[in-house]
């Protein structure tokens, strides 16, 4: 593998005999396909070169020509643009292969040099470009195809779906972290003039002078700012529970009035400066979380790149039409090319045709079908063109239905945070009936001190170091753990991701790589293992199969001179029969290679290679592991966290793997129904399960587990789910993650103990009215900044974990924010 | 110390100021993509275009 090129443009091994040399600057430069030759030398044509030093991953394969004509159907134009007046359309194209910053940069520029174009907005996180053009100056299918010429694939999406809610979450947020942030600095500020005020002496006009200032500032971070914490604590209110915005919008908005009526009346002591600190900090936590959710896609994207828009209708006289799919009906007659995806549900009306599910159930291997078998939509036509009947369209398709059955799972989940909310709304209710208690004691005794006694109460418990040491180690957890590489759109999700105790692996893909290798030849004749591996590597030139790959990746090594094949035929789910050297061999499934001589061996994955007389060789293959499958298993194991392998594949296969991996426990031939119930009989004795995977059938599955681990490379429908995403694509960065979870769950206990010996003693004193302003201002201070100090260990021992799990890998570099 | 009246009114208007410029940048797409222009001062030369599109002048003069 060592001399093996990488493709200048996406990256990917260029096969020998299969290089296409690319023009780029003077230089040729070594490329994988047509598409990505004509991808570099375009790039380089327009002066964009400095992509390929920009970027930080290699580009997604480039498609070859794709005739984007049919996107200029008014029919599609109604679904897909918006009229904006005077003849300029807008649209919404969803990028894939869109992967980090420099992909942008060269969009934009590419795009910008292009005629009729007016306005071009890039969304790089969503992977989405916002386009405004003139119509008579540039159609859409040019544009798309100006796209595609980069290398990359264009779907343009609903413009209903113009992501305008999206738009606006993250632009809001943003603006209120601004507003609370300023006016945070400002009111600490006045504060400080307050507190030196305090020590020092100053005339009580001044004082109010500053008093107001701060109610000044502060209010716009209580009514602007603060907003989503009072929305929630009121749709909390109305479904009759206590939760965290109902402690927060309750700390902040008491802290508020508290101080406001203290400014109006002279009072004793002001809290503006906790109030605003307390909702930027809140903020500062949900904007990460809410750009860590972005990053890994949704449903909408899923659905886009899994169901093609357009299908081939063959109409009436025969004559084929490219129609949208939401103009198909059932019953139509629909034909996809080779290669394709398949529109919509149907049966096969073609005699025969393999077709590649692994979109849909993950498994590598392509199905074969024969007429009047049912086909899937989103899977793809491996033996094409292929004519289908459709059966069921849109909302019935099988799609749509595993699409229902994820939402269902995931609002069925268990969420850690509901214990959480629990505890958080004694706690509230506790400092709420204290500070009740504390006022009722004091207006008996002396009423004059019974407000401010009260209000000691609740400053000195709710805000700072009780309120900030969740939010401030789930930040900084989730900040170490996105330089490793994982995202972590959920963060409650990090408790579970510290317990859980059991792990269950989808196998391929996740474990596996969609590749296979060579292990063994059994000779069964006269020949040699070279001279049969080199006619079986004759005979599988040409062919993309998974084991024809593997043939070729085996002999590409061998000295001596190749042997090719004449009057090649592939036989569909068969095998591949071929003339060398005036012989007639035959390659593939032992009973087609052989049929009157096909003993036991079916079952396996053997390949037979074969001459008209007698058997020749048997191949024999296995799944490539991933590089890093066998290390993170170990780790885990060290952890004390027992691995599984649930597997939709046959049983041999499974076996073979989990034998290598060291798996004793592993189950096969398991639809995603199965699956779930496989890992709720594992729940159910007790145990904390993460499960990993990678495809859309996995999906469901992950929203049934209680920490939901999905591959970044794998299917977007399966991230949507996902607790946790690893962008780096490495199973070694679990363990690793789990070590950090569990630091963070420790140095959290610590900050709680620390904010509970603190509360308690205070509490009491202030309570009893023994803690001057001055003396409450300094421990709130004192107590939030150890908490914050204290949460800034949870990052730096992240090399020392690693280390010690036996996992000392270095992560690449990912791009996180 | 009566000039304390004078600038932290002032100080508060500036603050101001700068919010309402902030609002009006993110709310046109200024801070929508916070990572493609930090690549934007690593190429220095303006790309030479082999197509010889005439709006790619005019795109050079604008923000996004």
């Amino acid at each position: 593998m060592a001399h093996a090129l990488a493709c200048f443009h996406c990256g990917e091994p260029v096969e020998d005999g299969a290089c296409f040399l690319a023009n780029v600057g003077g230089r040729s430069e070594p490329t994988c396909c047509i598409g990505c030759k004509a991808a570099a030398e375009w790039i380089h044509s327009l002066g964009l070169a400095d992509y390929y030093r920009l970027r930080e991953q290699p580009a997604e394969r480039a498609l070859r020509t794709v005739d984007f004509s049919a996107w200029d159907r008014p029919q599609l134009q109604r679904l897909y643009v918006r009229e904006l007046d005077d003849g300029i359309g807008e649209t919404v194209v969803l990028i894939e292969g869109m992967r980090c910053a420099a992909c942008s940069w060269l969009i934009e520029r590419a795009m910008n040099g292009a005629a009729g174009i007016s306005e071009l907005l890039i969304n790089p996180a969503a992977k989405r470009l916002h386009i405004t053009w003139r119509r008579d100056a540039t159609t859409l299918s040019q544009i798309l195809a100006r796209l595609a010429r980069l290398g990359y694939t264009p779907h343009p999406l609903d413009a209903q779906s113009l992501d305008a809610l999206a738009l606006h979450e993250s632009r809001s947020a943003m603006k209120r972290l601004t507003v609370a942030g300023l006016g945070m600095m400002q009111s600490m500020t006045y504060a400080v003039a307050l507190y030196a005020g305090a020590f020092e002496g100053m005339d009580p006009v001044t004082r109010d002078f500053f008093r107001w200032l701060g109610l000044l500032v502060t209010t716009p971070v209580v009514f602007y700012a603060a907003q989503p914490f009072f929305v929630g604590a009121l749709r909390e209110l109305r479904a009759r529970t206590l939760g965290m915005d109902t402690m927060i919008a309750a700390a902040v908005g008491l802290i508020y009035l508290a101080s406001m009526y203290e400014t109006i009346r002279g009072g004793l002591q002001v809290y503006f400066d906790s109030a605003s600190m307390f909702v930027f900090f809140l903020l500062a936590g949900r904007y990460l979380e809410m750009r860590a959710r972005y990053k890994a896609s949704d449903i909408v994207d899923a659905l886009a790149r899994l169901q093609p828009a357009l299908a081939q209708r063959r109409g009436a006289g025969d004559a084929l039409e490219t129609v949208g799919v939401h103009e198909l009906e059932t019953g139509d007659i629909v034909v996809i090319d080779n290669g394709a995806a398949i529109p919509a549900d149907g049966t096969l009306c073609s005699a025969s045709c393999e077709v590649d599910e692994s979109l849909l159930t993950g498994e590598s291997t392509a199905r074969l079908r024969h007429a009047g078998d049912d086909l899937v939509a989103g899977s793809i036509a491996r033996t094409g063109p292929v004519e289908i009947r459709v059966t069921r369209i849109g909302a019935q398709t099988v799609l749509s239905g595993i699409v229902r059955l994820i939402s269902r799972a995931y609002a069925q989940r268990p969420r850690a945070a509901l214990l959480g909310d629990r505890i958080a709304a004694h706690f509230v209710a506790g400092v709420l009936v204290l500070a009740v208690l504390t006022a009722v004691a004091w207006s008996v005794l002396d009423p004059a001190h019974a407000f401010a006694a009260a209000l000691s109460v609740l400053v000195v418990s709710c805000p700072c170091a009780f309120a900030l040491s969740v939010p401030i180690a789930h930040l900084r957890a989730a900040a170490s753990l996105a330089r490793m590489g994982v995202l972590i759109p959920k963060t409650d999700a990090l408790e579970k991701l510290a317990h859980f105790d059991r792990i269950a692996f989808d196998k391929t893909g996740t474990l596996t790589e969609h590749r296979l290798e060579l292990t063994q030849i059994n000779t069964c004749a006269t020949l040699s293992a070279d001279e049969c591996l080199r006619i079986a590597q004759a005979l599988e030139e040409t062919s993309s199969h998974l084991f024809a790959r593997a043939v070729r990746e085996a002999a590409r090594d061998m000295a001596g001179a190749k042997k090719t094949a004449c009057n090649a035929r592939t036989v569909v789910g068969a095998g591949i029969e071929g003339e060398i050297d005036g012989r007639r061999y035959r390659i593939g499934r032992s009973d087609f290679a052989a049929p009157d001589r096909d003993t036991a061996h079916s079952e396996t994955d053997d390949v037979t290679l074969a001459d008209e007389t007698r058997i020749l060789a048997r191949f024999q293959f296995r799944e490539t592991l991933r590089a890093d499958a066998s290390a993170a298993v170990d780790a885990l194991r060290t952890q004390q966290v027992e691995p599984t392998i649930l597997s939709g594949d046959s049983q041999a296969r499974v076996a073979a793997l989990a034998a290598r991996l060291n798996i004793a426990a592993y189950r096969a031939r398991l639809t995603p129904a199965d699956k779930l119930h496989a890992l709720q009989e594992l729940r159910a004795g007790g145990h904390v399960v993460a499960m990993v995977g990678d495809g859309v059938n996995d999906a469901p599955v992950l929203a049934g587990a209680d920490v939901a681990i999905a591959l970044a490379a794998g299917a977007p429908l399966a991230q949507s789910n996902a607790d946790i995403v690893l962008t780096c694509d490495r199973l070694d960065t679990i363990p690793a993650s789990r070590t950090i979870a569990q630091r963070t769950l420790r140095i959290l206990r610590q900050n709680l103990y620390w904010a509970a010996v603190y509360n308690f003693t205070g509490i009491p004193l202030a309570a009893l009215g023994y803690i001057p302003p001055w003396l409450a201002a300094i421990g709130m201070s004192t107590s939030s900044l150890l908490v914050v100090l204290n949460s800034l260990r949870i990052a730096p021992a992240k090399t020392s974990a690693t280390a010690g799990d036996g996992t000392s890998s270095t992560y690449p570099i990912v791009a996180t924010a | 110390m009566n000039i304390v009246l004078v600038l932290i009114p002032l100080s508060i208007v500036l603050l101001s100021v700068g919010i309402w410029a902030f609002f009006w940048s993110v709310n046109n797409a200024q801070f929508d993509d916070l990572e493609t222009p930090a690549l934007m001062p690593l190429c220095d030369d303006p790309p030479p275009l082999a197509h010889g599109d005439k709006d790619a002048s005019e795109a050079e003069n604008k923000p996004q």
